[in-house]
């Protein structure tokens, strides 16, 4: 959509910044919030330096800010549910949608059906963690609630990038120490962020020689068998090549990692749902790690359904569930999905995958 | 013979004026005027009602009548107090005439003990006439917005948000700036262009203490912005809510906003939340830093909408506890404006956003409320939340307690003419 010229003059009435800031921001009013963080960032940044040192930092993220790179990496953080992370280049911004579903997962642990499948304490698996996101936020939300204070949560998260690896360790440290104060907190929740481990693992095992993620978490664990696992979250890379040049944000496109956003080995599938690659490994790590849950992100409700028939062909998952941008409206719809029928919770765009088994329980019959 | 052997005549003349001391002898006024004639009538009337319920339930009993009786016990016995001490100085006053010596300082060993018990019967008179505003024990959110007058209005707005925090410093009030939006670009004239600041005054209390301050600030002064030095007239409008603790408030009680029957309970159901929403995917195909959070109540259309942090989360929370506070005050309203309905023709001016309540005059130095009619000179010691800014807020409180008497008395009028 073309922006009105008289939308530059009035953005110029109220700021010789604003007009650079619009063609990103597409309107005034989150052109002047932009505007404002940037400014309250510089004046964070540098309290004790000059007007002009200011003026000319401010007017360098602005120009920076223009240019379409993500306003996150500028700031350097970026706001995960409850928490502030770090946020740098090389490694995927986290998304707002994925706390939704991060928290509404742990919403459910403590009712329904979840509460008598999973044990008290959790051990649970984030495979792509990226800038360590999801773990920490789970942490977060797990003991929030207090029926959970006096659970112990194992958390690892992995990563095939050491940016990624190296920056989820700084939330971790970060989270750590802001977390250390306060007395209230218990002890299983300290204890549990202080085992919070980030290590490299590659998903898809793209060469003999890279470490498979139940190697890593054998290695890890020092055991000799087959390690286990009680819930695996993974927001992936999920789009396909084609979508990657059509329909992401130019800002994304520019200056988001591309490792993060398209599955790297799409030899597995036809190109034109190269995205989904990632999906058949999450599943047999799953199997193999006897996950008893699963969330995956997705990048619509196509590819959700896509997923879910994946799921439903492995014929072990008891229930699927198809979550939806935000999950936590209270609306519910069902769909067919081969032989099951497939909840759809919330409202939005479908935004995840969510999949539950009890442990032990025989394959599903025909 | 004087010790100078020579004095000029202007210094000879100006010892010959006496130095005017202003000194009140024994007199009646000042304790007349601790309470006023509009709450001692009323104050009768009640002692009235009380007497002839007292000769009715003599003779049969009657369970209303009695809860009555019940309700106007303390004002009755404090009209009794207040006849019985000042009954006791007038006589005094009398004894002081007297020609006797000793009678006479007898008499003035008496007068300081029965004027102290005045005041304190006059102190219990009023505390039991006057309703106790029923948030006054809550915190408060004071919102500024600038009114007629541009610039200098939002010069003037930024006046205020400091004034009022500096007054929370002085009375030793916690505060936190909710919201502070500001026009960016203004050239530093000196002082921030507000355009919107919520002040958040979370002590227990503060409502009572600051409600006075509701209503439209006018502002005379040359502003920074004018050239010619020329005097402007401008407004800024202030707003004063009560508030209510975040979250878990065990305190509360009836206002807790859980409880149905509360003015702050809000039905999730009724309110619409719109967060911004990317118009594509969603997902890790955008990237989006829109965090505003808007709020809209349908039943009574309210709209809040938050933007101010960069945490979506943060905002939702703040929005929720405007609209609480917003939607409190619109049913507190709407009770008002039926009791209002009774209470006409009692003059009992609201401070609603149409009236001006309170001048600053940066010419004369001076600060004129206009409900109370308190002119204080001080306007540096005002305008910095000092003693002088609580001098005209005392007023402005007890004009407020005066003028809930005198509509209560209109109201009385108005229930026993319509009963006729």
């Amino acid at each position: 959509m073309r922006l009105r010229p008289s939308l530059f003059w009035q953005a110029r009435a109220l700021d010789s910044h604003l007009p650079l800031l619009l063609p990103v921001c597409r309107d005034l009013q989150s052109a002047r919030n932009e505007l404002r963080w940037l400014s309250q960032h510089v004046d964070d940044k540098c309290r004790t330096e000059s007007r002009e040192i200011h003026h000319n930092l401010l007017s360098n993220y602005v120009r920076r800010r223009a240019g379409g790179e993500p306003l996150q990496y500028i700031l350097g953080s970026e706001w995960f549910g409850d928490l502030k992370l770090y946020c740098r280049p090389g490694v995927l911004i986290p998304r707002p949608e994925t706390a939704a579903s991060t928290s509404y997962l742990v919403h459910r642990l403590s009712n329904g059906i979840l509460k008598n499948l999973l044990p008290r304490n959790l051990r649970v698996l984030d495979l792509c963690t990226g800038s360590g996101c999801i773990p920490l936020l789970f942490h977060h939300e797990f003991y929030s609630s207090p029926d959970h204070r006096m659970s112990t949560l194992e958390l690892i998260g992995m990563d095939l990038s050491n940016t990624a690896i190296r920056l989820a360790e700084d939330n971790v440290i970060n989270q750590l120490r802001l977390q250390q104060h306060p007395s209230s907190n218990g002890e299983e929740r300290l204890k549990s962020l202080r085992g919070l481990r980030v290590l490299r693992a590659d998903v898809m095992e793209t060469s003999p020689y890279s470490a498979s993620v139940t190697e890593v978490l054998r290695q890890h664990r020092g055991l000799k068998e087959t390690p286990t696992c009680d819930i695996i979250i993974s927001n992936p890379p999920y789009i396909s090549a084609k979508a990657f040049r059509t329909t992401t944000a130019r800002s994304v496109r520019h200056f988001e990692p591309r490792l993060a956003l398209v599955p790297h080995n799409s030899r597995h599938t036809d190109s034109e749902h190269d995205g989904d690659a990632f999906y058949p490994r999450l599943l047999a790590i799953a199997n193999e790690l006897e996950a008893k849950a699963m969330l995956a992100e997705v990048a619509d409700m196509e590819q959700a359904l896509r997923v879910a028939a994946l799921a439903v062909k492995e014929r072990c998952w008891e229930g699927i569930e198809i979550w939806r941008d935000d999950p936590a409206t209270g609306r519910v719809d069902t769909t067919d999905v081969g032989k099951m029928s497939v909840r759809v919770l919330g409202d939005g765009h479908g935004r995840s995958v969510f999949l539950y088994r009890r442990l032990g329980a025989a394959p599903l019959a025909d | 013979m004087s010790a100078t052997p020579w004095v000029c005549l202007r210094c000879l003349r100006r010892s010959a004026i006496r130095q005017r001391t202003i000194a009140r002898y024994q007199s009646t006024v000042s304790v007349a005027n601790n309470i006023s004639p509009a709450l001692l009538s009323r104050a009768r009337t009640i002692a009235e009602e009380h007497a002839t319920l007292t000769k009715q339930l003599a003779t049969e009993y009657d369970a209303t009548a009695a809860k009555r009786l019940g309700e106007l016990q303390s004002t009755s016995s404090a009209v009794k107090q207040y006849d019985k001490a000042s009954s006791a100085l007038e006589e005094l006053q009398s004894l002081l005439r007297s020609s006797d010596k000793e009678l006479r300082e007898l008499a003035e060993d008496d007068v300081e003990p029965t004027r102290e018990s005045i005041v304190n019967a006059s102190a219990e008179l009023r505390s039991s006439l006057v309703p106790v505003h029923p948030f006054a024990h809550l915190p408060c959110l004071i919102e500024i917005r600038p009114g007629a007058g541009g610039d200098e209005a939002a010069l003037f707005a930024g006046d205020l948000v400091r004034m009022y925090e500096g007054y929370c410093v002085q009375a030793g009030l916690r505060f936190a700036l909710l919201k502070y939006e500001t026009a960016e670009g203004m050239a530093g004239t000196g002082g921030a262009h507000v355009q919107e600041a919520i002040l958040e005054v979370d002590s227990p209390g503060a409502y009572g203490m600051l409600r006075s301050e509701a209503g439209v600030h006018r502002v005379q002064r040359v502003p920074a912005t004018e050239s010619k030095g020329r005097t402007h007239t401008s407004a800024a409008s202030v707003l004063v809510l009560p508030s209510i603790a975040p979250e878990g408030g065990a305190d509360m009680g009836e206002n807790s906003f859980n409880d149905p029957k509360s003015d702050y309970y809000v039905d999730p159901k009724d309110v619409n939340i719109d967060v911004m929403r990317a118009s594509g995917a969603g997902g890790q195909h955008v990237n989006r830093t829109e965090s505003a959070v808007r709020l809209t109540h349908t039943p009574t259309n309210t709209v809040v909408a938050m933007q101010e942090s960069r945490s979506q989360l943060e905002n939702r929370e703040k929005a929720w506890r405007l609209l609480r506070s917003r939607i409190a005050q619109q049913r507190r309203d709407v009770r008002e404006e039926e009791l209002a309905r009774l209470r006409r023709g009692a003059g009992a001016g609201k401070a609603g956003r149409e009236n001006k309540v309170r001048t600053y005059n940066w010419g004369q130095q001076r600060v004129s409320d206009h409900r109370s009619g308190i002119d204080v000179r001080n306007l540096d010691d005002v305008m910095a939340g000092g003693d002088a800014l609580e001098r005209v807020m005392a007023s402005v409180r007890a004009w407020m307690a005066e003028q809930e008497v005198l509509s209560l008395v209109a109201e009385d009028e108005g229930r026993t003419s319509s009963k006729r």
